[in-house]
């Protein structure tokens, strides 16, 4: 071992063990978090890896950016083989991949290197002028650290170039390895190193030692400055991908369960100790790139809320309190200890809640998913806030006071709105309408239950919806029944406000009434009670097919069960709203636009500028319809010109939520488009009953 | 004479308030069950006498004038003492109040002081032989309580606005009565008195409110709604969440689920579609009048009367005709 391998080995020792001691400590914080299980669904959560991951499928949704970063990330992937191989080479000088692989693909190897590293340098340079001379929205304001940013890039950049030099210096001076060690697979290090002719050997060989030690000592700079900044995304992202909410066939969306019965003192969260572990590693993964806030509606109409904000708080909150409780106090050194010996309480006194995260931001929230959908990383900023409501809501009661009429009135009358449950099935009037209590009298069990809804019940304009759904189900003579009086909220608004404990209370008595008529499967047009009933029930021990309306009347349409006029009139220009509890909670995307087709063959279907699973929040959901919009843009209103700038005469929607914001909207704007619901678009072409029967009798 | 009525007849700067008028009228509807008077106390300062009119005018038999300048303003202490002290010595079978937030501080105080419970927030009062017969509403409305008040004496608040104004005159006799404690020497002293919403009159307690919604389409059409309401003189302006959401109007004006929550006598709805949001804070108006360009607008279903056409038109010729019938009498 000559005198350079024994420096460079104590150097790789003190470097490795460095960055060892912060991936324990950040470790150890993560375990300060609740407990989780997340490791159901392994075969779903490796796919994850391997799309999400390793294929940067969500990062992609961004073209430009997405596409340098995996340039980044597959030429780290292909480089660190190499970078191995450097470093083993530094304590022994005589291991080489050359000496254990095939000649060819030994030479292939270094090409890769060498190519790899032009792709890196390419994209990390595009990268720094975009970050420099042309920032998007999201990556400018107090929230982002360029400097950090830049410096991490340069790095990487000077690392690409490094490993060019000692490769070029390496050519120039040792002219008898030329033949064996350089030739077609090492390109860029034989150019450069033919252009250097001047300086004697002896100096060029200083120069290629000198060039060596500075890659090396920029890896492992790298490597130990990441624990400390935004940059940990590479270590923990990967992992975080794997472990991701994302997993699991239903569970998308779904909000924690919770036992309100538990004996703890605390119900949600107010700090980070309350949140879990899972949380937690969030925070670590959150490189800021700010994609979830410039997907976020409450932040593109100038609310308080950046989802981003909420997860990096969480990270900086957790840097500061987990030091004091994982017990660095007797860790001399220790940031605890600095930070008691500066004299700063604020650690101990401080809270994620209010100290970091505002009340304000927290209400802001539609709780829509684009920011969860957006996350390259798949971080659930949304988690988070939910946990802080119900930390708000649970623990410390605080709400806005508009809330109260609506936690009251699902107390007492198990409807948002104070409607007395006597006026429920007014709608059914004269629609000849079994209800479960009717059918059951007659020893009848319906196959299908038709789930109205609190709006659908109450509703004048929603009323319509209701009927225009039954009279579709009767035309396709579907043997159903409603619960009528008996129906009453499941609880949904209340739990996204925060109020678990009024939530449990309401959804368990509608289990009960499900039960009681052996209910199996349930149709809905509302996608919060289609989401609420299938995918959260399940938690309280409620098991239901539940299926929502553009799903059902699809499959209708399909079986040629709907008797439909032929007459299509002129074609229509309509557009599409997507529901976020349809689209991003359930991926239900094409059934409400391949209804409106079936429907109406003419249609001229035209696609809003964010759409699917891009699409704007009309902004009611997450309780918002019980919230007052105070401040900035209305979310309605900014989704509605995005509407209307398609040129459509009718805006479909298939929420009875996104109807009534949608409606406000256009009477805003005075525009003359009418808003529909995809049932009455279908109702309408329903040919009358009287030559329905004529059709039947030929 | 056991079979008397008194009423507390409240009064506020020199002058009796609505609620005072409406418990007489139900007073009255006692009285004339039992075959017995209704007797009216009131206590103000210097010239409170002067309300005996008002009172005789709805059926006070008697007007119990206590003039204080202690009693200026409420005095929860020495009215307490001085009521209690004339229903033990007149031998009431009843007292009544309104149940105000006067009346709602004030009963119980009396009711301890007799040790007699208290039907509170009444609606309906009628005699059945020689029981006193009272509803109470119960459950958001949902259950109407029917009480008997057999003991002696009955101690019952009569929430305002529940009974129409307009008992037979009598002769309202007015004798003076002297505090049975001085109102000077209480523990609580008034300093003064801060009115809530300025001059305007409270959403919840009008019994006219008029509303404007998005119909009106921007905030200086929002002068249409109030011309109508100055023209009926005892409304207030409301308005939709869409409105208050986009500053056309302050928060405080909202009438809805996130709003207030109003039940007066006349409703009207200008430019409102009738959303759920909006309805919730409305339909327990005893009446209401839509004023809608879209003959479809959900409103329509909750109006007792619908008006289809522009609001630009129809506000004006109502704020005149409503201006119009005022000026006649």
């Amino acid at each position: 071992m000559s005198s350079q391998n024994i420096a460079f080995l104590i150097v790789l020792v003190a470097a490795l063990g460095f960055f060892s001691y912060n991936i324990q400590r950040l470790v150890s914080y993560l375990r300060l978090g609740k407990a989780e299980n997340r490791l159901d669904h392994p075969g779903r959560r490796t796919w994850n890896l391997i799309t999400i991951g390793f294929a940067q499928t969500k990062i992609l949704r961004e073209f430009g950016a997405g596409l340098s970063h995996a340039s980044v990330f597959w030429g780290f992937l292909v480089l660190t083989a190499g970078t191995a191989e450097i470093l083993l080479h530094g304590v022994w000088s005589g291991f080489s991949y050359e000496a254990m692989l095939p000649r060819v693909l030994w030479q292939l190897f270094m090409l890769s290197q060498e190519l790899f590293a032009v792709v890196v340098l390419v994209a990390v340079s595009w990268l720094i002028w975009r970050r420099v001379m042309a920032p998007p929205k999201r990556l400018q304001g107090k929230e982002v650290h360029n400097a950090e940013a830049i410096t991490i890039l340069c790095v990487i950049g000077s690392l690409m170039l490094t490993l060019y030099t000692t490769g070029a210096f390496e050519y120039a001076s040792e002219p008898a390895l030329r033949a064996t060690q350089f030739g077609w697979f090492r390109p860029i290090s034989s150019g450069l190193g033919a252009l250097v002719t001047g300086p004697p050997v002896a100096t060029l060989q200083v120069a290629h030692d000198v060039s060596w030690w500075m890659h090396a000592l920029l890896v492992l700079g790298f490597l130990n400055f990441l624990p400390y900044s935004k940059h940990l995304h590479v270590v923990s992202s990967l992992i975080n991908v794997w472990f991701s909410n994302t997993s699991g066939p239903g569970q998308i969306g779904v909000m924690r369960a919770m036992d309100l019965e538990a004996e703890v003192e605390q119900f949600g969260a107010t700090d980070v100790d309350h949140l879990s572990w899972k949380n937690l590693l969030d925070g670590y993964s959150c490189t800021e790139c700010g994609r979830c806030t410039a997907a976020c509606p409450a932040n593109i109409t100038g609310k308080p809320l950046s989802p981003r904000k909420i997860v990096v708080d969480t990270r900086r909150r957790l840097m500061e309190k987990a030091p004091l409780l994982a017990g660095e106090l007797d860790v001399p050194g220790s940031a605890a200890l600095l930070l008691q010996a500066e004299g700063g309480t604020a650690a101990f006194d401080n809270v994620l809640l209010d100290n970091y995260i505002t009340e304000d931001e927290l209400w802001a929230c539609t709780s829509c998913r684009a920011c969860v959908t957006e996350c390259p990383v798949s971080i659930d900023q949304l988690d988070i806030i939910n946990e802080l409501r119900r930390g708000l809501v649970l623990n410390e009661g605080r709400f806005p006071e508009e809330v109260q009429p609506t936690f009251e009135s699902l107390e007492i009358n198990a409807s948002p709105w104070a409607f007395s449950p006597a006026d429920r099935a007014q709608w059914s009037e004269g629609l000849n309408i079994p209800t479960y209590a009717e059918a059951f009298a007659e020893g009848r069990r319906p196959d299908i239950l038709f789930w109205v809804g609190c709006m659908g019940s109450f509703d004048d304009r929603a009323k319509k919806i209701t009927v225009a759904f039954a009279r579709i189900l009767q035309a396709a003579n579907i043997d159903f029944a409603i619960l009528g009086q008996e129906e009453t909220c499941h609880g949904d608004p209340a739990r996204r406000l925060g109020n678990e404990y009024l939530y449990q209370m309401l959804a368990k008595g509608t289990i009960d009434t499900l039960d009681r008529y052996e209910v199996k499967t349930i149709v809905t047009f509302c996608p919060h009670c289609f989401h609420q009933m299938g995918n959260e029930f399940p938690q309280l021990g409620g098991n239901y097919e539940v299926i929502h309306h553009s799903t059902y009347i699809e499959r209708l349409l399909d079986a040629n069960l709907v008797p439909l006029t032929t007459e299509h009139g002129r074609t229509l220009t309509m557009t599409y709203h997507d529901s976020c509890y349809l689209g991003r909670y359930n991926d239900v995307y094409s059934a409400p636009r391949e209804t409106l087709k079936r429907a109406l063959p003419v249609l001229n279907l035209v696609e809003p500028a964010r759409t699917e699973s891009r699409g704007l929040c009309c902004g009611a959901g997450g309780g918002r319809m019980f919230v007052d919009e105070k401040v900035g843009k209305r979310i309605n209103v900014e989704r509605t010109e995005e509407l209307v700038a398609t040129g459509a005469e009718v805006i479909a929607v298939a929420c009875p939520f996104c109807m009534t914001m949608m409606t406000d909207g256009v009477a805003k704007l005075g525009k003359d488009v009418s808003v529909l619901d995809i049932s009455e678009v279908v109702a309408g072409q329903l040919l009358p009953s009287r030559s329905r029967e004529l059709v039947a009798g030929d | 004479m056991a079979n008397n009525i008194l009423v507390v007849a409240e009064a506020r700067g020199g002058d009796v308030r609505k609620v005072a008028l409406e418990v007489v009228t139900a007073a009255r509807v006692l009285a004339d069950g039992l075959g017995s008077e209704v007797h009216a106390i009131v206590f103000g300062g210097a010239g409170i006498a002067s309300v005996a009119a008002k009172l005789a005018a709805v059926g006070a038999d008697v007007v119990q004038v206590v003039e204080h300048e202690g009693f200026a303003t409420y005095n929860a202490e020495a009215v307490a003492a001085t009521v209690t002290a004339q229903i033990t010595g007149g031998g009431y079978r009843a007292a009544l109040f309104g149940a105000s937030a006067m009346g709602q501080d004030l009963v119980p105080r009396i009711g301890a002081k007799l040790r007699v419970g208290v039907a509170a927030d009444v609606v309906a009062v009628a005699v059945d032989g020689s029981d006193i017969v009272v509803r109470h509403p119960m459950n958001t409305n949902k259950i109407i309580a029917t009480m008997v008040l057999s003991a002696t004496p009955a101690l019952v608040s009569v929430r305002p606005g529940a009974v129409s104004v307009g008992g037979s005159a009598k002769a309202g006799t007015v004798q003076m009565v002297a505090p049975a404690m001085d109102p000077a020497a209480g523990r609580v002293k008034v300093t003064g008195v801060v009115m809530g919403g300025g001059a305007k009159l409270d959403l919840a307690e009008a019994p006219v409110v008029v509303s404007g919604g998005r119909g009106l389409k921007a905030a200086e059409h929002f002068s249409l709604v109030e011309e109508l309401a100055a023209a009926f003189g005892n409304a207030a302006v409301g308005a939709t969440r869409a409105v208050t959401d986009d500053g056309w109007r302050p928060h405080s004006d909202q009438i809805g689920q996130t709003g207030r929550q109003v039940s007066p006598d006349l409703y009207v709805a200008v430019g409102i579609s009738g959303a759920i949001q909006h309805i919730a804070g409305m339909r327990n108006s005893k009446t209401i009048v839509a004023i809608n360009k879209d003959k479809d607008a959900p409103i329509f279903k909750v109006a007792d009367y619908g008006i289809v056409g522009d609001a630009f038109e129809i506000v004006p010729a109502l704020t005149a005709a409503v201006k119009a019938a005022r000026a006649q009498g």
